[in-house]
């Protein structure tokens, strides 16, 4: 420790020595090559067995395909020809489906930062209250997005407020995590400064963690929002309103001519949309 | 009031000179320019302005004017709003006051399907997106293949996967083997891109190794990028299984059958109880299926086998262990 | 409101620190400080030196009370930190520390917000929660603030964010946010541990001229020796948990640091002498 040449001189000569010293198995000093091919092999068995008993439960039928084939490709020919007719009776609920979008990650967002705030052991002094917040958000985490939005239909009725709630649930549970993680991992100097000075934890938290976690938080935010344009497309589908609710009408009658045209307005709006939070968050952080 | 600069330190003599003009009008709570207007005071020791953030400021403006015109403009009933906590406690007694438990047998059955239907669907989603990642990264294949590719995943990632199923129904029919494969589909969009973004992000070093002793392309990827980039690529095959257990929910709901369809079947006959206890179990299952995975995670990633729930107790105790050691 | 309590005001009666027979143990039965008694006046600044281990940083922290003792008492000015049940908490804990400034080894600042923030954030303890909330200081705390980021020469900087100034400009923050608390006594945990030479001697001048101008008691622990007795009135040499050497920087020559060090200087210890290696 005392001068800089003493710390390596016994590591780089220990390691030679070691080896001329062991006479016993076949090359001297060389290892034993670890035995972890049979580990791998039962793993992979282990796989295979799941992927063949998965197989066999959901009927692969791989002979299906090639039956449907015509049929596919008849789909296949619709699905290249949208019906461009059709583009100013789906702007209503392109509307609607940005809309909840963005309601729903304003407000996701808005409860989520305290939340996030009382699900982090940097930011939360108080222990029980911290099990219950993390307790609660692994439990609304763990509900699908279409699952809040089929039971909130049947509770507030068929529209966008439904699909709007849905989706708030479903952005608390990942901005929560995701932020309070950050929370955990973040540098806890400056908070440990204020309260020093006689800050009380939620003021420490306010003025040390908040502006350190603010990036990441902001991120998540517009992260949340594309996951959202995409889901409140989907949400439609069990009457939450937006696009899946078309898309649910025209799949009822096969009009694949239609279906294709929404298709390529989700894809644009989505690409559109990706493209430029990708932009604002690379000049957030 | 202490002004006199101290001898010998003569960087406080010269705050301190900037300092005695300033001290009375601090009184008055006066925070007005204060040092900028003083000749004696050097440009280092001037306070500076408050900047203005004109960007952010604009972007606050556009951002708060989006939402308040989604509020605005959106079709809704807010009045519903007063009657939802009601509504809410009286469809909470009706799921789970008590929740139906005779049909557990069907909803267990109905979550394996769901489960198999989950793992068929990421494992052909590994097969076909696995070779495809290589030939989508820099440096790997040509930009030529590398292009096409990662247009290809992002068109994949744009369409949720309910939309997959339903355009490829009429090929295989509403069947499980539906679902499975619309998740395939679905998950190469997002497995090829994790996949290249993690074969890109590689560190040099190896690859130079390799290519330094003359490997070709195929050796560069067994020796230079596999070996690094292969725990997370384990760790993106049992994330994307995880979100494939919640997106084949999602497909029963179209019918592809599992757990979603029995969910759908009673909501719309309305056997509320039933609906209780089929949410029970979809909680439960995904919670149970997202520790295990978590669990080889961990493994991959940090080495240690550590059921996530547990971690956060585990990294307690050693905080606090490590507080009490000086 | 602010004349009375400005930094360049008279300082509101620096505060005396007492230590009566004061023991730390830790949990795992880790002995931090053991009996130690000390008394130090109002005004002082003392250095406390000794190993990485001798429990240096752990008689500083206790003044705050960031670590509870086990026995004995500390009294600073007005409060009293006693340990169990007895200990301070709540607002009186909170009270104490807003008298108490500490300035800490890694800065501890808020890297990415602004540097008027960070010292701001010594005014915490008088701030009221909505105000914080909104970041909607008082204008006298800002001046207040200001002030101090005057007395460490670097106001210009007050608007660039943090994370944006050198390891030396960063500690000087830190010494301006203990500033801004309006200090009885500022606690300085191996200030210049993180800093290179030249540095090390702004920061510690800063805390002399602290100390000397305003009369805030100063208790800082350092490792080197030299900047130890250059810069403290009073030396307070530990060594497993004990003091074994309380005096002035003359009185600790080679042999008193043997006692405290256990073994001879070496040219880690010395700064100046680490400069050259």
């Amino acid at each position: 420790m005392s001068t800089a040449g003493a710390g390596t001189g016994p590591n780089a000569s220990g390691t030679p020595r070691n080896g001329l010293g062991g006479p016993g198995r076949a090359p001297a000093g060389r290892p034993a090559k670890p035995k972890s091919a049979g580990a791998i092999a039962v793993v992979v068995l282990i796989l295979l067995a799941i992927t063949l008993w998965a197989g066999l439960g959901i009927r692969v039928d791989l002979a299906a395909i090639a039956r449907n084939w015509s049929n596919a490709v008849a789909n296949i020919i619709q699905l290249t020809q949208p019906d461009y007719g059709f583009i100013p009776k789906t702007f209503p609920a392109l509307l609607e489906t940005l809309q909840m979008a963005v309601i729903a990650t304003a407000i996701g967002a808005a409860v989520s930062l305290p939340l996030a705030f009382l699900a982090s052991r940097a930011t939360n002094p108080h222990t029980p209250l911290l099990r219950v917040v993390r307790f609660v958000m692994n439990l609304v985490r763990s509900v699908p997005d279409i699952l809040y939005a089929a039971i909130l239909v049947a509770v507030v009725g068929v529209g966008a407020l439904s699909g709007i709630m849905a989706l708030v649930m479903f952005n608390i549970g990942i901005i929560v995590k995701l932020v309070s993680e950050a929370l955990d991992g973040e540098d806890a100097g400056a908070q440990e400064a204020a309260l020093a000075a006689g800050a009380s934890w939620f003021k420490a938290d306010r003025a040390a963690m908040l502006p350190q976690i603010l990036p990441t938080f902001a991120s998540q935010t517009l992260y949340t929002f594309e996951i959202n344009i995409r889901a409140s497309t989907v949400i439609g589908l069990v009457g939450a309103g937006g696009l899946g609710v078309l898309i649910d009408n025209v799949r009822n009658f096969f009009r694949y001519h239609e279906l294709s045209m929404i298709i390529f307005e989700i894809l644009i709006m989505v690409v559109v949309l990706e493209m430029f939070s990708a932009w604002l968050r690379k000049r957030l952080v | 009031m202490k002004t006199t600069p101290l001898p010998g330190a003569d960087a406080a003599g010269r705050a301190d000179g900037g300092r005695t003009g300033r001290a009375d009008g601090g009184g008055n709570g006066g925070g007005h320019a204060g040092g900028t207007g003083e000749s004696k005071a050097n440009r280092m020791h001037a306070r500076p302005a408050k900047p203005v953030r004109w960007a952010a400021k604009f972007l606050w403006l556009v951002i708060t004017a989006i939402v308040v015109a989604a509020f605005w403009s959106v079709r809704i009933k807010w009045s519903s709003l007063a009657e939802f906590p009601a509504e809410f406690s009286k469809y909470l007694g009706l799921l789970f006051g008590p929740p139906d438990w005779s049909k557990f047998g069907e909803a267990f059955d109905a979550t394996i399907l769901s489960v198999q239907m989950a793992w068929i669907g990421t494992v052909l989603g590994i097969i076909i997106s696995f070779p495809l990642s290589f030939l989508a990264s820099r440096g790997l294949a040509p930009s030529v293949l590398n292009w096409p590719l990662r247009a290809l995943f992002a068109v994949i990632r744009a369409v949720p996967e309910v939309v997959i199923a339903i355009l490829i129904l009429s090929v295989t029919g509403l069947t499980p083997f539906t679902g499975a494969l619309a998740l395939a589909i679905g998950s190469i969009g997002t497995l090829g891109k994790w996949g290249y973004e993690a074969f890109e992000g590689v560190d040099g070093g190896p690859l130079e190794g390799v290519r330094a002793t003359g490997g070709g392309t195929l050796a560069l990827i067994r020796w230079g990028v596999w070996p690094s980039a292969q725990p997370e690529v384990f760790s993106f095959w049992l994330y994307r299984f995880e979100i494939n257990v919640r997106a084949s929910a999602i497909l029963g709901l179209i019918g592809a059958g599992g757990i979603g369809k029995m969910l759908q079947d009673n909501v719309q006959f309305r056997n509320w109880d039933a609906v209780g206890m089929l949410l029970l179990v979809v909680i439960v299952v995904t919670m149970i299926i997202d520790q295990i995975s978590g669990t080889v995670r961990n493994r991959l990633i940090h080495g240690v086998w550590e059921v996530p729930l547990l971690r956060s107790y585990r990294r307690r105790m050693s905080m606090r262990r490590e507080r009490m050691e000086p | 409101m602010a004349a009375t309590r400005g930094p360049g005001a008279e300082s509101p009666s620096a505060a005396d620190i007492r230590f009566n027979n004061v023991s730390v143990r830790y949990p795992n039965g880790f002995t931090g400080l053991t009996d130690v008694t000390l008394s130090i006046p109002a005004g002082q600044m003392v250095g406390i030196i000794g190993l990485s281990g001798a429990g240096k940083s752990t008689l500083v922290r206790t003044i705050n009370g960031l670590v509870p003792i086990s026995s004995g008492d500390i009294t600073v000015g007005d409060y009293t930190l006693a340990p169990g049940r007895r200990q301070l908490r709540g607002r009186a804990l909170r009270d104490l520390r807003s008298d108490v400034g500490m300035v800490f080894q890694s800065f501890n600042l808020a890297k990415r917000t602004t540097v008027i923030n960070n010292v701001l954030m010594g005014r915490l303890h008088h701030t009221p929660a909505w105000r914080s909330l909104l970041a909607a200081w008082e204008k006298d705390d800002v001046e207040l603030a200001m002030q101090a980021l005057e007395r460490v020469e670097i106001v210009s900087k007050a608007y660039e964010k943090a994370s944006s100034l050198s390891g030396g400009q960063q500690q000087r923050v830190a010494i301006a946010r203990t500033l801004a608390q309006q200090p009885k006594v500022i606690l300085a945990d191996e200030p210049v541990a993180s800093l290179d030479p030249p540095t090390s001697h702004v920061v510690m001048r800063d805390l002399q001229r602290i100390n000397a101008e305003l009369g805030i008691t100063v208790v800082v622990n350092l490792h080197f020796l030299d900047l130890a007795r250059r810069y403290c009135d009073r030396l307070i040499g530990l060594r497993s948990g004990t003091v074994v050497f309380d005096g002035p920087g003359a009185e600790a020559d080679e042999k008193v640091f043997e006692n405290i060090y256990g073994r001879s200087l070496t040219a880690e210890d010395v700064l100046e002498a680490k400069a050259e290696l």
